[in-house]
């Protein structure tokens, strides 16, 4: 406690004055003859316990009064020793700096920004007159604070329009920029004045501390003030959804994905039947129970089987605690749709092993693949309508006829998708001539990399090198599933030409045997996409069609062929971020737009590319085409930074140690002002008591 | 003539404030309770064997040959007797008059009075705790008598209303007229109750309880060392701490007092000491007017 006229203090020796008044108080009273004394003695009788209660008020409160008013004078707060220090230091060029990242959000009833702006607030009526100010609002992005001055309507306008944000906040950066704008003020005192829930992620420690120039062009520390807008709270409880992974779950349907929730709690105590949900729209499409010990980490998977194709819009989300915001999460996925696909065996066999088109059929028709798939041998199939179909797949077929030939150009060209793999039958020359326009690349002739017989097969069979994993044809093929393509032997491949002399660079070839040869090479050709394997998928040329990557490679040919596959990296984009989109040939991006409707800036890159954003806010982002329609396969969802979910607090003392003991002035806005000043409960308490006596005395 | 308390202060001595007092109460008389031999003619009665012929009515008899006798209503041969308390606590005054000097005016009053109506009037005053009596006559010289005892009192001794009573019963005739002047501050609770019971003896008993303003009021600030004015008592008290107290206790004794008196048929006035004493007595005669 301080006393702003400590001489004041010597009045309260005033509050001896009862006592010594019932001391040495002698005054003889005036002898009185009177004749009813009977009646005064039954009075004082009656009346004395009364009366010694009532003296002993008196004295109280006269005691009261005597003390209360030269400690009222003596004008008493209650501060720290640090702030007292604060205050007899002298006046200051003060930046306030507000803390508005994401852990601000956090409620229990009133938000730490809410409390936080009233800190600012207080602090902006703490300056004294002569001292100029600034506000610095601490965002991801932080906009540079206006040159000190004297106008404290506006700075509170910038402290009363301050918002929280979604992002992290770099408090030493903003602590940074605050002493550049205080730097150039003439007055020789300055002041930080942070406003901040004090998170481990809002300072790096590791850093040094803010320093400007001195009067001598020396750096000097400028003074700290410390204002915790979560004082009184040791810890902040929060628990939030970290990562969120989904992944098809075949084994479940066609449309089936799995939702791998990791979900993390920061607070001290364990989390137990935390409801994990999956959402579209109002509709709850999954819901689980979680149980996340404290400080710890647990993975919770819940399997969603969508009704239809196409991209899904939603949320996953646990039950809301004090920091709502990272208890959600918004996906946008794209659901496969039923696909149509017509096998043309070139090679049908009686028996179904030996078949051509048997693993294939198997392989498209397995459980949860969305394909449909119709089987004809080569003559039948190629008369087929093939526009009712969304892919065609030439399995080891001679050669289509010139008329199927256009008719199958024809149909890559409208958007569809058009498989081919080799075999004995491929007659290379015609359909070098006939397919010339659709071929990724035209055939050579065929490798034998080692006979069937030989006993060295094995070691001679040609097997993958070089899978472009990146790309979204084989992207699940990392780690060991690789090992499933990388195994596969090959004895017979087709070799192509380098290149299509037709469309040259047009083709990628995605898979390489050890010799360099192509395994995989794809094209698009007008709305459509071709793609060409260069051995069989029976067992005549390679035992790929008995490995366990061929099936999923196969259902991802499907889907990669009709354009049903998300080729397109997922978009993983962070609040404070830009999302990189990459249109498909033609296609025009007109808007994106924030979930809250606004509208996020784009910006075009020379790789063609566009960025859209920072985006400010977690959610899902939609994209709209030149004619303002919605654009699925561009929609993104963007999350927050799972560190600003760390709401563990820098201890004091840290602080303290970090800027220096000499310049860290204050802590907590709750205790270094009262809200109403003590001296006037003091003159409140006097009047009160006056009041008493005057009464007491009355009665 | 309507004299206050300060105007009489003025009078020096009994004799004076007395009939100061007196002249300024314009009917006193009152008539006599009872039937004697006074001359008044009151009616006629047709004449009786056995009635006093001495009576008979001669006019009557010429005028209509019958015999009349003549009934009179004569004046009373009245006794009344002043007992005044004298004691210390009455020579208590807060302002003028003390309440010995008020009960000393109006017994000289009432004594002039009586006496002026051929009516006996007698002191009895107790002082120092003996009984100074002077007995009933209703001549004229016997008031000057009356009015020097009066004015030869002075407050002393302690108030026993009790002993009064028995003093009373001893030296009254039946039937005669007590007029008590004391401020009853009887330390025995049963006094009064005795001095009342003399109307149970076919006495008229009348009470003047004389009350100086102080007491009434009790406007004291300042602590005080209250004296007991009959004994040895004492009590240093802050009057604004006890007033309220005071007031009901002393307000109780007096509405105890009014109720004990009309209960027992007796006169009650309540006389301030500051009080207009003709006002007094006209109020006290209108009464006994009323009564009679």
């Amino acid at each position: 406690m301080t006393f702003g006229n400590p001489w004041m203090l010597l009045g309260a020796l005033g509050a001896l004055i009862p006592l010594l008044v019932h001391l040495f108080d002698r005054r003889r009273p005036r002898p009185h003859p009177f004749g009813p004394l009977a009646f005064v003695l039954r009075s004082q009788k009656r009346t004395a316990s009364r009366l010694k209660l009532k003296r002993l008020l008196l004295y109280a409160l006269r005691t009261l009064i005597l003390l209360a008013i030269p400690l009222a004078l003596a004008r008493p707060e209650f501060r720290s020793d640090a702030a007292a220090a604060q205050v007899v230091k002298g006046p200051a060029a003060t930046a306030i700096i507000l803390d508005a990242s994401l852990s601000m959000r956090w409620s229990d009833g009133t938000s730490l920004f809410e409390r936080g702006r009233d800190e600012a607030r207080d602090a902006l009526k703490d300056l004294l007159p002569e001292e100029p100010a600034t506000v610095l609002v601490c965002t991801q992005s932080p906009a540079a604070p206006p040159p000190p001055g004297f106008d404290r309507g506006r700075l509170r306008g910038l402290v009363d329009e301050a918002k929280p944000t979604y992002g992290a906040a770099d408090l030493s950066r903003c602590m940074d920029m605050a002493a550049r704008a205080l730097e150039e003020n003439p007055m020789p005192g300055k002041r930080l004045v942070v406003v901040s829930d004090m998170t481990a992620g809002a300072f790096r420690l590791e850093a040094p501390p803010p320093t400007m120039k001195g009067p001598t062009g020396a750096p000097v520390k400028p003074e700290v003030v410390l204002r915790d807008a979560a004082s009184g709270r040791d810890v902040l409880n929060n628990h939030a959804i970290v990562d969120l992974k989904v992944e098809p779950a075949l084994q479940a349907g066609p449309r089936s994905f799995q939702f791998t929730f990791t979900v993390r709690n920061f607070g001290a105590e364990a989390v137990k039947d935390l409801e994990a949900t999956v959402r579209v729209g109002e509709q709850t499409l999954a819901k689980g129970f979680v149980d996340v010990p404290a400080g710890g980490t647990t993975q919770k998977a819940l399997t969603v089987r969508f009704p239809q194709g196409g991209t899904v819009v939603g949320q996953v989300s646990l039950a809301p605690d004090a920091l709502a915001e990272d208890d959600k999460r918004a996906f946008v996925l794209p659901v496969p749709r039923a696909l149509k696909a017509l096998v043309v065996n070139g090679a049908p066999h009686a028996t179904r092993y030996r078949d051509e088109a048997f693993f294939v059929d198997a392989a498209l028709t397995a459980p949860g693949s969305p394909v449909e798939v119709a089987t004809r041998d080569a003559e039948v199939g190629l008369r087929e309508d093939f526009s009712t179909y969304d892919l065609v797949l030439l399995l080891n077929v001679a050669a289509p006829g010139a008329d199927d030939a256009k008719r199958l150009a024809d149909f890559v060209e409208n958007g569809g998708g058009l498989f081919i793999s080799m075999g004995d039958r491929v007659n290379t020359e015609e359909y070098n001539e006939r397919l010339s326009g659709v071929l990724p690349r035209p055939l050579r002739l065929v490798r034998t990399s080692a006979e069937r017989e030989d006993p060295e097969a094995d070691t001679k069979t040609a097997r993958l090198a070089k899978v472009s994993v990146e790309h979204v044809l084989f992207s699940p093929f990392t780690g060991r599933a690789e090992e499933g393509l990388i195994g596969a032997r090959f004895f017979k491949y087709m070799l192509l030409e380098a290149d299509n002399p037709r469309s040259p660079g047009a083709s990628q070839v995605l898979a390489t045997y050890e010799d360099g040869a192509p395994a995989v090479a794809v094209m698009r050709k007008g709305k459509g996409r071709v793609a060409l394997f260069t051995s069989t998928v029976d067992r005549d040329w390679s035992d790929f069609a008995i490995r366990t990557s061929f099936l999923p490679l196969m259902q991802r040919f499907a889907a990669y062929l009709t354009g049903s596959l998300e080729e397109r990296e997922e978009i993983r984009v962070r609040v404070g971020e830009g999302a990189t989109l990459r249109p498909e040939g033609t296609q025009k991006v007109s808007a994106v737009r924030a979930p809250d409707g606004s509208e996020v800036p784009v910006k075009e890159q020379p790789d063609g590319s566009l960025v859209a954003g920072p985006v400010t806010e977690p959610g899902a982002y939609s994209v709209l085409g030149a004619d303002g329609k919605l654009m699925p396969a561009l929609s993104f969802a963007a999350s927050l930074d799972p560190s600003e979910s760390d709401l563990s607090r820098v201890p004091q003392d840290t602080l303290t140690a970090y800027f220096g003991e000499d310049t860290v002035k204050a802590s907590s806005g709750d205790t270094d002002k009262p809200a109403v000043p003590l001296w006037t409960w003091l003159i409140l308490a006097a009047c009160l008591a006056f009041f008493f006596e005057g009464t007491l005395l009355r009665k | 003539m309507l004299l206050d308390a300060q105007t009489l202060a003025r009078l020096r001595g009994v004799k004076l404030r007395a009939r100061a007092v007196m002249e300024g109460v314009l009917s006193g008389l009152h008539k006599s309770p009872h039937q004697g031999q006074s001359v008044e003619f009151a009616e006629h009665k047709e004449y009786a064997p056995g009635d006093e012929l001495r009576h008979l009515d001669w006019k009557a008899y010429g005028k209509f040959d019958k015999y009349y006798v003549k009934r009179f209503e004569h004046e009373t041969n009245l006794r009344a007797v002043m007992v005044v308390d004298a004691s210390a606590s009455m020579g208590y005054r807060s302002g003028a008059l003390s309440k010995l000097d008020v009960a000393n005016t109006l017994a000289g009053a009432l004594c002039y009075l009586l006496v002026r109506q051929q009516d006996a009037a007698g002191l009895a005053l107790m002082t120092g705790g003996k009984w100074r009596d002077v007995p009933p006559r209703a001549s004229a010289g016997h008031l000057n008598v009356l009015l020097d005892t009066l004015e030869s009192t002075q407050p002393n001794g302690a108030t026993d209303l009790g002993s009064a009573a028995d003093h009373l019963v001893e030296v009254l005739p039946r039937r005669s007229t007590v007029i008590v002047l004391s401020d009853l501050l009887d330390e025995n609770q049963d006094a009064l109750k005795r001095i009342l019971a003399l109307r149970q003896r076919k006495n008229d008993v009348s009470v003047f309880h004389l009350v100086d303003p102080a007491e009434l009021t009790f406007p004291f600030d300042d602590p005080t060392l209250f004296l007991d004015m009959e004994g040895e008592g004492r009590i240093e008290v802050n009057p604004r701490e006890i007033k309220e107290s005071y007031l009901e206790e002393f307000n109780a004794f007096l509405a105890s007092t009014k109720a004990a008196c009309a209960e027992a048929d007796v006169d009650y006035e309540l006389v301030r000491t500051d009080e207009k004493l003709d006002d007094v007595l006209l109020r006290y005669l209108a009464r006994r007017g009323r009564r009679a």
